[in-house]
């Protein structure tokens, strides 16, 4: 109800109620545009105020999460002017395309105000993690554990199929390398990023080469100040610094793991000839050339170099592991913006007595990945972004007659469409064309992702979507190059839920694979591998039990069977188990933090027999011992219980190299006087 | 970890005294004198002034949608009020107010960076104080870049100084 009455000042009082349609709004600031005349609604709506102004005016309420109103209001004279009263409706805002996050199959890590924002040190925190990014990421749902090698299994998938990206680039190998049955770790440090998103599939159009999942994580920005640390423990050694400039800054980090003093005093169920040793080094180089242009750029390299008797052989692994991207996001007006990066991969290893006494096995990969994409908001209904890409790739492999060189590259293009159709209802359509040189064929892959998100809680999205990944070269090479890409076809449907307490998302799924590399009785590989996959994944958290404990339960359900490589008949891939389990707990108190998980993981399906499930119980405790020194601290596998991981063909068990692992290290600020920043870079 | 954040109502009141004095000399008279004169009415700051402050603040803004000073002005004060006031029933709504304007700000040209960074860095630090035992790990390293990038790119910005400083001292009583 809108009044406007006389005052004795020649003032005129404008009064009357803003809702909803259905609720008073309170709080709601009512003014007359270009004056500061007006107030704040009351608990009821209501509001009351003067103005002296007259003539045809423009009243105008606003309300965080609603659209603005205005009317006209007409004053043509304090003393003969009697408007009609009115009641005044706001309508919420419909979440502009820009605005929206969709969180269907995807965990996202990083700053932000949602839920599972795990940064670096709750990736160090992680129950049995060790500050290893793979691991951590093994606690959410639709990962599988595979403990003989460390892996990301994701939802029935080979852990190929899930592909890294760093700052938007491909990275060919992200994983340490170790000797056969033991568990490697991620190469990159969790400090080197500020986002990480996890996707376990239907992921848009930007990202090919992975048929299961995509790991695509954002490093820091320009560095703002100095930093200098060091961190040490029985098993790794580091020292890493930045230097801060006005726009840009430098760091670089080294970093030495050697399992020998560790193997000395717990001794495993291995005889090594040599430790596990990697030494580490890492560069960046970030600016901000203008206000709207970010040059980004990485280097790493890791030399690993392990022994081990085996039978009568004395192996000995050696990898070099060479990686380099460069980024530059640029505004170039308009609107757009403007991403190309080009990124480098080099692994080189070498084995002695691989398979028999005295032979060497040599293998070289190298792949340069090139990209471009334009981006556009073009308004709060439509988003577009386009690119191509090209990954060159070489690789050599000698060893006894299974010798090859293998040269080709996989050339793509992408455009993606984010669309509002109608307010709380978004729809994502891309596609993704990739033309394979060894095999001249092209692949078109259409994707799609309908999202309707009726308010922050609450999201409800469906999924499909064609991705495809080239076999690995090996299978290339021995199929003639007459390999066709494998292709997977993806429907899910993902419903979340979040309140300031809880989050609860369910995600049935459906995978369909094409043209798996097969063994062929002529010992040549084909296309003609296929399988399925199928599941549901359930992930709560909760932060409201108990003060400072945050509880994390994840289950997975995969029921999956694949008939390829050398398979005689269709079955359960031996890396798949059926159910998945992890419950942890977090809590806070004082300086400290105490961690405690439970995994369960049921048995694997071998041709010698089922093996018995998994367990494991894991506890960390994190001590802030002084504003620049941490204390982290884990133990693995609390219950000593022997996992057997799987069988050889012969029958043999495959266990961990050792039941228990715990671990203490120390991380030590020396310039700043960040508690937390224990990161170098 | 615990992160028991230090009593920012000293500070608040500091900040409220503050922002009456640090109108841009360069935008438009008439605009000074309401910021000036909205501004005042927090030599009381209840929650009422405060948010009766903060909406004269925005109808100033929409009198000049092209001036850097009443956005800033608007993002400051909600956040002081958030700050003071971190579970009121508005301060959900004043926060996502802030993000909003400084997120306005970022894209006009003219904008000041250094301020714009103070802003964000405060934004955060009030997430602190609603939640130490959660947001105290989470966001205590982007509220620090952000102030140091603030006073990077102007040392001479005092509400950074301000705030960097308490935030340190709220720092060193938790971790000491």
């Amino acid at each position: 109800m809108l009044l406007v009455a006389l005052s004795a000042k020649s003032q005129t009082t404008v009064t009357g109620l803003v809702t909803d349609g259905r609720e008073p709004l309170a709080g709601a600031n009512v003014f007359i545009i270009g004056t500061i005349d007006g107030c704040l609604t009351d608990s009821l709506g209501r509001f009351s105020f003067e103005t002296s102004k007259q003539g045809e005016l423009t009243l105008r309420v606003t309300f965080i999460g609603f659209d603005d109103y205005t009317q006209p209001l007409s004053i043509l004279s304090p003393l003969t002017s009697h408007p009609s009263p009115l009641t005044i409706r706001m309508h919420e805002r419909a979440t502009a395309i820009d605005e929206v996050v969709v969180t269907a199959s995807t965990y996202s890590f990083g700053k932000s105000d949602n839920f599972k924002t795990m940064d670096a040190l709750d990736v160090v925190m992680s129950g049995n993690s060790c500050g290893d990014i793979v691991a951590a990421l093994q606690t959410l749902p639709g990962t599988q554990k595979v403990g003989e090698n460390g892996k990301l299994y994701v939802r029935g998938g080979e852990s190929d199929e899930c592909q890294t990206f760093v700052n938007g680039m491909h990275v060919l190998v992200p994983y340490s390398t170790n000797v056969e049955n033991n568990a490697v770790r991620g190469r990159f440090s969790p400090f080197l990023f500020k986002g990480i998103n996890f996707s376990l599939g239907g992921y848009g159009g930007e990202y090919g080469q992975a048929l299961s999942s995509v790991l695509p994580m954002e490093t820091t920005d320009v560095a703002t100040g100095d930093k200098l640390g060091v961190s040490a423990s029985f098993v790794d050694w580091n020292v890493g610094g930045t230097k801060a400039f006005t726009k840009s800054s430098l760091s670089f980090n080294a970093d030495y793991t050697s399992m020998g003093l560790y193997n000395a005093f717990f001794p495993d169920r291995f005889d090594w000839t040599r430790p596990y040793r990697k030494l580490s080094g890492e560069a960046q180089y970030k600016a901000d050339l203008s206000s709207a242009t970010v040059l980004k750029t990485y280097v790493g390299y890791d030399l690993t170099s392990v022994g081990q008797h085996v039978d009568d052989r004395r192996l000995s692994l050696t990898e070099h592991n060479i990686y380099a991207n460069a980024t530059l996001k640029t505004n170039i007006g308009k609107g757009y913006t403007l991403f190309t990066g080009i990124a480098n991969s080099t692994v080189l290893n070498d084995i002695d007595d691989a398979l028999t006494l005295g032979d060497h096995y040599h293998n070289s990969r190298n792949e340069v990945h090139l990209k471009a994409e334009l981006r556009k908001v073009f308004s709060s209904v439509l988003k577009l972004s386009a690119g191509v890409e090209d990954y060159i790739r070489h690789s050599t492999k000698r060893y006894d007659t299974s010798s090859y060189s293998l040269d080709y590259h996989l050339l793509s293009a992408h455009a993606d469409a984010q669309l509002r159709l109608v307010p709380k209802l978004f729809l994502n359509l891309s596609a993704r064309g990739e033309y394979a040189s060894y095999h001249n064929d092209w692949l078109l892959m259409p994707r799609a992702t309908l999202s309707y998100v009726p308010n922050k809680r609450f999201q409800l999205s469906a999924m499909i979507g064609r991705y495809s990944q080239t076999a690995n070269d090996d299978y290339i090479a021995m199929s003639g190059r007459q390999l066709s890409q494998s292709t997977a076809d993806h429907a899910i449907l993902s419903m979340q839920y979040s309140d300031h307490n809880t989050l609860l998302r369910i995600e049935p799924y459906y995978k369909k694979y094409h043209h798996l590399p097969l063994l062929g009785q002529n010992g040549l590989y084909t296309a003609d591998g296929y399988g399925k996959s199928r599941g549901v994944d359930v992930f709560i958290e909760n932060h409201g039990i108990v003060k400072n404990l945050i509880t994390t339960f994840s289950y997975s359900f995969n029921d999956s069977e694949r008939f390829y490589l050398d398979y005689a008949e269709p079955q359960t891939p031996d890396f798949a188990s059926r159910h998945n389990l992890r419950l942890s707990l977090k809590y806070a108190f004082g300086k400290t933090i105490i961690g405690l998980s439970e995994s369960y993981a049921s048995p694997r399906h071998y041709s010698v027999g089922d093996t018995p499930y998994y367990n494991s119980v894991d506890a960390n405790v994190t001590y802030l011992l002084s504003p620049k020194v941490i204390i982290y601290t884990s133990l693995n596998n609390i219950l000593g219980r022997t996992n057997i991981f799987r069988y050889e063909a012969d029958g043999t068990a495959v266990t961990a190299t050792r039941d228990r692992f715990f671990y203490i290290g120390i991380f030590v600020s020396l310039k700043n006087n960040k508690a937390y920043d224990i990161s170098n870079f | 970890m615990t992160f028991l954040i230090f009593k920012l109502r000293v500070l608040a009141i500091a900040l409220a005294l503050m922002a009456t004095i640090s109108v841009n000399a360069q935008e438009s008279v008439p605009m000074q004198a309401l910021i000036g004169q909205s501004l005042r009415s927090l030599q009381q700051p209840t929650p009422e002034n405060f948010l009766n402050c903060i909406a004269q603040l925005k109808r100033i803004d929409a009198m000049f949608p092209d001036s850097i000073q009443p956005k800033y002005q608007s993002a400051l004060q909600c956040l002081n009020f958030s700050v003071m006031n971190p579970h009121a029933g508005q301060t959900e709504n004043l926060l996502a107010e802030a993000e909003q304007t400084i997120a306005q700000m970022e894209k006009m040209k003219n904008a000041d960076q250094s301020d714009i960074c103070t802003l964000r860095g405060f934004l955060y630090m009030v997430r602190i104080v609603q939640d130490p035992a959660q947001n105290g790990q989470r966001y205590y390293l982007t509220v620090m870049q952000n102030y140091e990038k603030a006073l990077r790119l102007n040392p001479n910005n005092a509400l950074a100084q301000q705030l960097q400083q308490k935030f340190l001292e709220g720092m060193k009583q938790q971790t000491n």
